[in-house]
């Protein structure tokens, strides 16, 4: 028994990759921690021990959308839907309704519904953080609005700290990569991006808090939007420089335009797959260290458990922060390399050709 | 099916992905219209005006020293005027005291030659007149000898009072 757990804990803790592993039923016991659990997506809010908030389903399927308050509502009112986990098995029923096992919503013979748009907890809080964010600098672009800061200094500590942010991200970030003639352009952009991410990240921090930015679909949306501007603000030059690179002879001219053209595509790649590693890792290393307390107790009895844990307890706070730099690492590198390949592309090299 | 595992970490969900990005949207929007925007370009004004005063203080500070500079160009070229002027008055008067003594000496002398001229004029002239006198008077003393040479006793007698007479005269005279 104790040796089967233990090879569990050690496979979760391996499992920082994410690839779904086959984990044995008859082995599962009550005592596993999730590892990879904690950083997915979920459809409730974890608020344990006080509570599981499970959060509304929207479901697209033949033609209309199907929305339900919970998955607990969908699960027994809908005649449609059903949890992927009760096709084989008998539902579980707690106070005379069916609770949800998997949260993973099928129809009733097993094939999946055409969209699932429902709200995750990675959704909400990245709801929060556009809200915070909307929150801070409207009130903030209100002040600027009736002078304050506009014909005199900027008053307070809140306008102050945003100030300085944003100043250094318009004169840091967008104007050192850009260029004078653009940078304002993209500025916008960047504050957004910047201010999403590192309100994202903090949330990570939190208790109860999940970081957004910990999900690839999130940072692959954001990295897609990086992508996209690229794209659609590139120069004449930008485009002759990725099909027929200026200033080489033709033979590697055509060498370089494959290598152009994948660089246009693992450069928002790196972009996303960078920020979400970064916050994953940082979510799964907290929980590996403190499950060490758990191995030792399996290990060795709970007697060195107890002892040793304040090792672990501390090792855990140095990576908390750590994490808290890197959240602050993480929003400006993503910034300040989207800035970077915005001026890339809107560069215009006019005659000089330096290359 | 694993219960546990139900999402991978590396799936990407389309519903999630969905809504990120029509938020993203609206907020990129809404974000760039009432708070960037204003934001930014309240920074930039208060930039450019602090910008521009600088350099109006910059200007005023130049435009002061310029001035102070001209003042005191103007003080010293003042100055060597006045100087000049005043060496200018000195040698003037000098001159003027130099000429005005060279010509009361020039005066002076002028004065002393008329005197001395006349001086000698009427030295000449009292000479001339003496002359013209002592040969009237030799004629007379010779007539009168001539007209009584009786006796030398009293051609003597008669010279004698002559000269006594003529004694007489130069000491009335």
């Amino acid at each position: 028994m104790m040796k089967q757990l233990l090879r569990v804990l050690l496979i979760n803790l391996v499992l920082v990759t994410g690839v779904a592993v086959v984990s044995n039923a008859e082995s599962g016991g009550e005592n596993r921690i999730d590892l990879i659990g904690k950083v997915v997506d979920h459809y409730y809010l974890d608020f344990k021990p006080l509570a599981t908030v499970e959060l509304p389903r929207l479901i697209y399927d033949n033609g209309r959308v199907h929305v339900y308050r919970s998955t607990t509502s969908l699960l027994n009112k809908s005649e449609r839907f059903t949890d992927a986990g009760y096709i084989d098995a008998e539902p579980v029923i707690q106070n005379g309704k069916i609770k949800p096992a998997t949260y993973q919503v099928v129809r009733t013979d097993g094939t999946s519904p055409q969209f699932d748009f429902s709200i995750t907890s990675h959704l909400v809080f990245f709801w929060v953080a556009a809200l915070l964010t909307f929150l801070i600098f409207i009130p903030l672009s209100l002040k600027y609005r009736k002078g304050i800061g506009r014909s005199s200094e900027p008053r307070g500590a809140f306008q102050n700290i945003f100030e300085t942010l944003v100043v250094f991200i318009r004169d840091e970030i967008a104007l050192q990569n850009i260029g004078p003639q653009k940078y304002l352009t993209f500025t916008p952009y960047l504050l957004t991006v910047f201010f999403f991410i590192l309100f994202m990240n903090f949330f990570g921090l939190m208790p109860w808090g999940v970081s957004s930015t910990a999900d690839i679909t999130v940072t692959a949306v954001l990295a897609l939007f990086t992508f996209a501007t690229t794209q659609i603000f590139a120069t004449r030059d930008h485009w002759k420089h990725v099909f027929w690179f200026p200033g080489v002879p033709v033979p590697i001219k055509f060498i370089l335009m494959p290598v152009e053209l994948i660089g246009l595509f693992t450069k928002p790649f790196a972009l996303c797959i960078r920020l979400f590693a970064n916050m994953a890792s940082g979510k799964i290393l907290i929980m590996a260290i403190l499950g060490t307390i758990f191995i030792f107790s399996d290990l060795f009895g709970p007697g060195v458990a107890y002892g040793t844990s304040w090792v672990w307890v501390f090792l855990t706070l140095f990576v908390y922060l750590i994490k808290a730099l890197v959240s602050f690492i993480q929003a400006y590198v993503f910034t300040i390399l989207s800035a970077l390949f915005i001026g890339l592309a809107v560069a215009d090299h006019g005659e000089e050709h330096a290359h | 099916m694993n219960s546990v595992f139900a999402q991978g970490l590396l799936d990407v969900d389309f519903g999630l992905f969905f809504w990120v990005l029509i938020t993203f949207l609206l907020f990129l929007f809404l974000l760039t219209k009432f708070a960037w925007k204003p934001i930014l370009n309240a920074l930039g004004e208060r930039e450019k005006a602090i910008k521009d005063s600088l350099e109006a203080a910059e200007k005023a500070k130049e435009e002061a020293m310029r001035i102070s500079k001209e003042n005191e160009k103007a003080l010293k070229k003042a100055e060597s005027i006045s100087q000049k002027m005043r060496k200018e008055a000195i040698e003037e008067a000098e001159a003027l005291r130099a000429d005005r003594a060279e010509k009361a000496k020039i005066e002076a002398e002028k004065l002393l030659d008329q005197a001395r001229n006349t001086i000698e004029q009427e030295k000449k002239k009292a000479l001339l007149e003496l002359r013209a006198e002592v040969s009237k008077m030799a004629i007379e003393a010779a007539s009168r000898i001539l007209d009584e040479e009786i006796d030398e006793k009293r051609n003597k007698k008669i010279v004698d009072r002559y000269i006594k007479e003529l004694n007489q005269a130069t000491a009335d005279s």
